[in-house]
């Protein structure tokens, strides 16, 4: 096909809505775009291949016998589909009725309960008497790999897990066995699942039959809330929704961005983010006083630092920033660093093993594991293998790093020590000054990521105690030092990046968007960063 | 091989049950394996296709198939295990547990369940001792309930191994589990 051919479009008429195509786009995707969403289980947008065996997505097409399946059937001109005419939703009713033949309806139970597609259709159907008069076939529960439970009487065998596996993870590993009424997924006996995209086939599945087992009863739909975020388990920066109940991370979904992660994401950033619950956070500012930490509020702790840092007279002063610290977290350290005169700011990036999936080429777990390695780079920080060796007297400003490596004695000559932190390492006691601040799923920010791509992640938990977002906590610190007013709001902050950040400059928080964009030579010194090996 | 089967089709028919042995090392390093293996792959295109010959053969062999054959019949094909799993549960003619030296298959679909087929299943069933789908304590016998065996107009129909027996009336199912008693597998069909 030449390039002519493959820009020609196509004029069809869905539900009496004309739209123009390009040639080879599926009546199912054509109909998205006038907003009619055909009902599906087999078709997925991100799976190449369209067995139409679910059936759900037939359409009436004018001067043809029989019903279309529209995952399959490309748009043609001059066709005049009718996606919901009597026939189409009499066939559509009877797929619903078969798939729920032997069904357990076991909603009250089931974990897909309120985002399940085989509840939204049987309830549009509204086939509320079965006619069944059998005993339902039950079969159970398996394993088919060591985080994902398969219940094989909600499966309605329409095959996106297997294809995922085969057709985009390359790894053909998950089969339907058996056939019939008697079909189900199953891995080879013995053996489970093994690779490291395979919680995909949880997100594909449109009913309860795949399920996270650290999921399995732990919320319901419809109690959780939904944030739009940044996976930060690698520089790759995944686009996810955040799912949250009772302020605590409940489980991680990829969203959709076809720039970055397509519609997946590994299973190291799944549950890399749901650990971020653990562990003892710091929730008080603290200052020292007489060799010890005392709690105290914001306005004197704020004041004592203002204080440190106008007393402050140490020369090679330094900065260690946690390598996931947003970029304005980092921006608004920066006229801090000055008056420190600290011109040495360091981070470290843990690093693991790569992963790729092969028909997506940007998305892989890259060895990296933090969010913002190339952002701190691009403000300036530099990136150590170490801990630097601190001069005696001179300033140390700790970013919520978590000075591991570091003795008990880490930054005790310091003058002055401040710790931003999220939690509170051994060495941080040694601080003259603690100031809580937030994790990045407690507040806005933006990541950039390994290609340069600066992407918004939004406000998905309340910080605990009086945690507060470090750039906000940072802006108050530097309006008593005379540098700016205060901010609460993040797009001011972001502003404030564009402004001092000569490839960020043009970029807004608005324009950004929920998409990223990439920040000006981006290409070039993406190049330069490797792709993650 | 007790029977003359054509060589461009051996491996290709269901249940040409032979035997109720097991191989001697890997399947594919035996040299009737190894010959099969080839014939398979000179008749096709591509490995892949060789995949229902291939279980046939250690079905011949076996008379069942287990996961370990699976797994190796994946790796002579390139395939990989799961998919292999997959095609061997799909079809029903291949078994997946052990089976008596006999496998006694009645037909129930309509026209055999209209001439008594239930019973004569029954009658099997008390003949032979076992308990459906499972080995009779002699490991003579395993009888299970088929679906249409294509002979509608000799209900009721029942294949023991390769053979048919046409119009079966629960009277005639001891003599046949006499007779399939004092019979070798293999010859069902010559005696």
């Amino acid at each position: 096909m030449t390039n002519g051919e493959a820009k020609r479009a196509v004029t069809l008429t869905i539900d009496g809505t004309e739209i123009t195509v390009p040639q080879g786009t599926r009546v199912i995707e054509a109909a998205e775009r006038v907003g009619v969403v055909v009902p599906r289980y087999c078709y997925h947008p991100g799976i190449p291949t369209r067995p139409a065996q679910c059936r759900m997505c037939l359409v009436e097409v004018e001067g043809r016998p029989k019903l279309e399946p529209s995952c399959t059937l490309q748009a043609q001109d001059e066709m005049v589909v009718h996606t919901a005419s009597d026939t189409a939703e009499k066939a559509r009713q009877s797929v619903i009725e078969f798939l729920l033949v032997n069904h357990p309806l076991d909603c009250p139970i089931c974990d897909a309960a309120g985002q399940c597609m085989l509840q939204d259709y049987a309830y549009v159907t509204n086939q509320l008497e079965s006619r069944l008069n059998e005993p339902k076939q039950v079969m159970g529960r398996d394993r088919v790999a060591d985080d994902i439970l398969y219940f094989a009487d909600r499966c309605i065998i329409c095959t996106r897990c297997v294809r995922f596996m085969r057709d985009v993870a390359e790894d053909d590993a998950l089969i339907v066995a058996q056939r019939g009424h008697k079909a189900y997924i199953d891995t080879f006996p013995g053996r489970e699942l093994d690779n490291p995209f395979q919680g995909n086939i949880v997100d594909v599945c449109p009913v309860g039959a795949l399920v996270h087992e650290d999921f399995v009863f732990k919320a319901r739909s419809w109690d959780m809330d939904a944030t739009t975020s940044i996976c930060p388990g690698c520089t790759t920066g995944c686009n996810v929704t955040i799912d949250t109940k009772e302020n605590q991370i409940v489980r991680l979904k990829p969203r959709y961005n076809p720039d970055v992660n397509s519609y997946w994401m590994c299973d190291h950033g799944r549950k890399h983010l749901v650990m971020t619950n653990r562990g003892v956070r710091a929730e008080v500012p603290m200052v020292s006083v007489d060799g010890a930490l005392q709690p105290t509020d914001w306005e004197r702790a704020l004041d004592h630092v203002a204080d440190l840092v106008d007393d402050a007279s140490g020369a090679n002063g330094a900065a260690i920033v946690s390598a996931n610290a947003s970029n304005e977290d980092l921006l608004l350290l920066l006229p801090l660093l000055g008056r420190l005169d600290v011109s040495s700011i360091v981070f470290r990036v843990p690093t693991g093993e790569t992963a790729a999936l092969p028909t997506v080429p940007k998305l892989q777990l890259r060895a990296d594991r933090v969010a913002n390695a190339y952002g701190l780079e691009l403000l300036g920080a530099e990136r150590v293998e170490e801990l630097p060796a601190l001069a005696e007297g001179a300033p140390l400003v700790v970013l919520d790093d978590l000075l591991e490596g570091a003795d008990e004695s880490f930054g005790a000559t310091a003058s002055p020590f401040i710790y931003l932190g999220t939690r509170l390492p051994a060495a941080a006691r040694n601080a003259d000054a603690v100031l809580p601040i937030a994790t990045f799923a407690e507040m806005d920010g933006t990541f950039t990521n390994f290609e340069g791509r600066v992407q918004r992640f939004h406000q998905a938990l309340t910080p605990p105690g009086l945690a507060r977002p470090g750039w906000m906590v940072l802006s108050r610190l530097l309006a008593r030092l005379g540098e700016g007013d205060p901010l609460s709001d993040i797009g001011a902050a972001f502003d404030r990046v564009a402004g001092t950040s000569e490839p960020y400059a043009g970029l807004t928080w608005d324009s950004i968007g929920l998409k990223g964009a990439l920040v000006s030579g981006a290409g070039a010194t993406a190049a330069s960063m490797g792709s993650g090996s | 091989m007790s029977r003359k089967i054509h060589p461009s089709v051996v491996g290709a028919q269901p249940f040409q049950l032979t035997a109720r042995e097991t191989f001697d090392g890997p399947i594919f390093e035996t040299p009737e394996g190894k010959e099969r293996l080839e014939m398979a792959l000179s008749r096709y295109p591509q490995k892949q296709a060789a995949l229902l010959p291939m279980l046939h053969f250690v079905q011949e062999k076996k008379g069942w198939i287990e996961p370990d054959d699976m797994a190796q019949v994946a790796e002579a094909l390139d395939l990989t295990p799961a998919y292999v799993h997959s095609i061997a549960t799909f079809y029903t003619m291949y078994n997946k547990h052990p089976v008596g030296r006999h496998l006694v298959q009645v037909c129930t679909n309509i026209s055999c369940h209209l001439n008594k087929g239930e019973e004569v299943l029954e009658r099997f069933l008390a003949e032979t001792g076992a308990r459906q789908g499972e080995i009779s304590d002699d490991g003579e016998f395993t009888v299970i309930e088929a679906e249409c065996l294509g002979a509608c107009g000799f209900a009721t129909v029942v294949q023991v191994n390769d053979r048919y027996f046409e119009d079966v009336t629960p009277e005639k199912v001891a003599d046949i589990v006499a007779e399939l008693r004092s019979t070798a597998v293999g010859t069902e069909g010559g005696s």
